[in-house]
């Protein structure tokens, strides 16, 4: 059986209408917001800003290693959720179309609309993005960028892959890492993502 | 008040996820958690102020926004109503606004989402960490009143991320 999206957007939409007394949302094991794609834009390209040229590179591989980290987090407790079991684990016959679960739900968080266009088990994925909200949030920002912008999802591709090939959690973080190969914040028709095993981790 | 109905307002456009036709996106505790520690930690005072100011800004667009659509909402409690509705079907938790004049304010939180994330992951701290709430409010206020952004500074006076039962929040003019 394919993964189908449309089952997993109904899930979330209808989860993230639930609330507790608390004003929380609990869903698929995580507490979930819903904020303005404004703000996480301005609090991404504002931080590399503020932290200058000199410390350009520090700021993007702490935004990517925040949104890694947490995205190894959030699917581990996702897949582990009951919302998963019921909605998505059905649907998934192979250790490769959890990917694709994901990935759905990454659509359905409103983060993008995500394919993946290749994925060779335990070695490379590849994500393609034709309106990220990153990339469309620089663009209308701050207009055409020099370098790539997406930092939320190339933290997120490697996270999918440290999750399915990068050993038991949480011991699998940083297998892998993501470039983003093009960037519609630069001008290409979509971003690209793609991940790799972690030259910096001999120990994977 | 049931003029606004938040369950109608949030809707999907496509691959978009949107509250009242404004895009927003659904995360969860680990990433806003991780973007706090992140700028408190490189940046010291002013990442926590970068953090305010995103949410003060981004929170007046979005309400002014809301409130030119919903031009029944008139009255200051009726505003003050629909701000916490949004603040609490927003996942982001509760707010009471206890007393509110255009010079000062006195807000209390009885949970909030950065909370529950902070404990969740990191414990108890030392210091107030409610800067996403410190900057909805004054984001609010400055709508509300009709004031420039920056207009007013919001204090934590207590906060439940230090063991305190709930998280307090005073208002008053720069």
């Amino acid at each position: 059986m394919a993964i189908d999206g449309t089952k997993i957007i109904h899930a979330v939409m209808e989860g993230s209408k639930i609330r507790e007394s608390k004003g929380i949302i609990p869903l698929f094991g995580v507490y979930l917001s819903l904020c303005a794609t404004q703000y996480y834009n301005k609090l991404s390209f504002d931080f590399e800003e503020k932290m200058g040229k000199k410390r350009e590179s520090e700021a993007r591989t702490l935004l990517i290693g925040a949104a890694q980290e947490c995205g190894y987090a959030t699917f581990q407790g996702i897949r582990d959720s009951w919302e998963w079991k019921q909605v998505v684990a059905p649907m998934i016959e192979n250790k490769e179309d959890q990917i694709l679960g994901f990935a759905a739900v990454a659509v359905a968080f409103g983060w993008g609309d995500l394919e993946v266009e290749e994925l060779i088990p335990g070695e490379k994925l590849i994500i393609r993005v034709s309106d990220s909200y990153e990339a469309r949030g620089y663009l209308e920002q701050h207009g055409l960028a020099k370098s790539e912008k997406c930092y939320m999802l190339r933290g997120v591709a490697g996270a999918f892959m440290d999750l399915i090939y990068g050993g038991d959690y949480p011991e699998g973080l940083y297998v892998f890492s993501a470039s983003e190969t093009l960037c519609r914040a630069k001008g290409d028709a979509y971003c690209e993502f793609i991940a790799r095993k972690s030259s910096h981790r001999s120990d994977a | 008040m049931t003029i606004f109905d938040w369950q109608s307002e949030l809707n999907r456009d496509g691959h978009r996820v949107v509250i009242s036709g404004q895009p927003i996106a659904m995360h969860c505790h680990h990433y806003n958690i991780n973007l706090q520690k992140t700028l408190e930690e490189t940046l010291g005072a002013e990442g926590v102020q970068l953090l305010y100011r995103s949410v003060e800004e981004t929170n007046y667009n979005g309400l002014q926004h809301l409130f030119n659509q919903y031009k029944k909402i008139r009255t200051l409690k009726s505003k003050l109503e629909m701000a916490a509705l949004l603040y609490q079907n927003c996942g982001m938790g509760i707010l009471h606004f206890k007393k509110v004049r255009p010079n000062s304010a006195y807000i209390v939180s009885t949970s909030n989402h950065h909370v529950t994330g902070w404990l969740a992951k990191h414990g108890r701290r030392n210091t107030p960490g409610c800067h996403f709430t410190r900057g909805w409010i004054a984001g609010t206020l400055e709508v509300i009143y009709e004031r420039p952004l920056g207009f007013y500074i919001v204090e934590e006076r207590r906060c439940k991320m230090q063991g305190d039962d709930t998280c307090v929040f005073h208002v008053k003019e720069r």
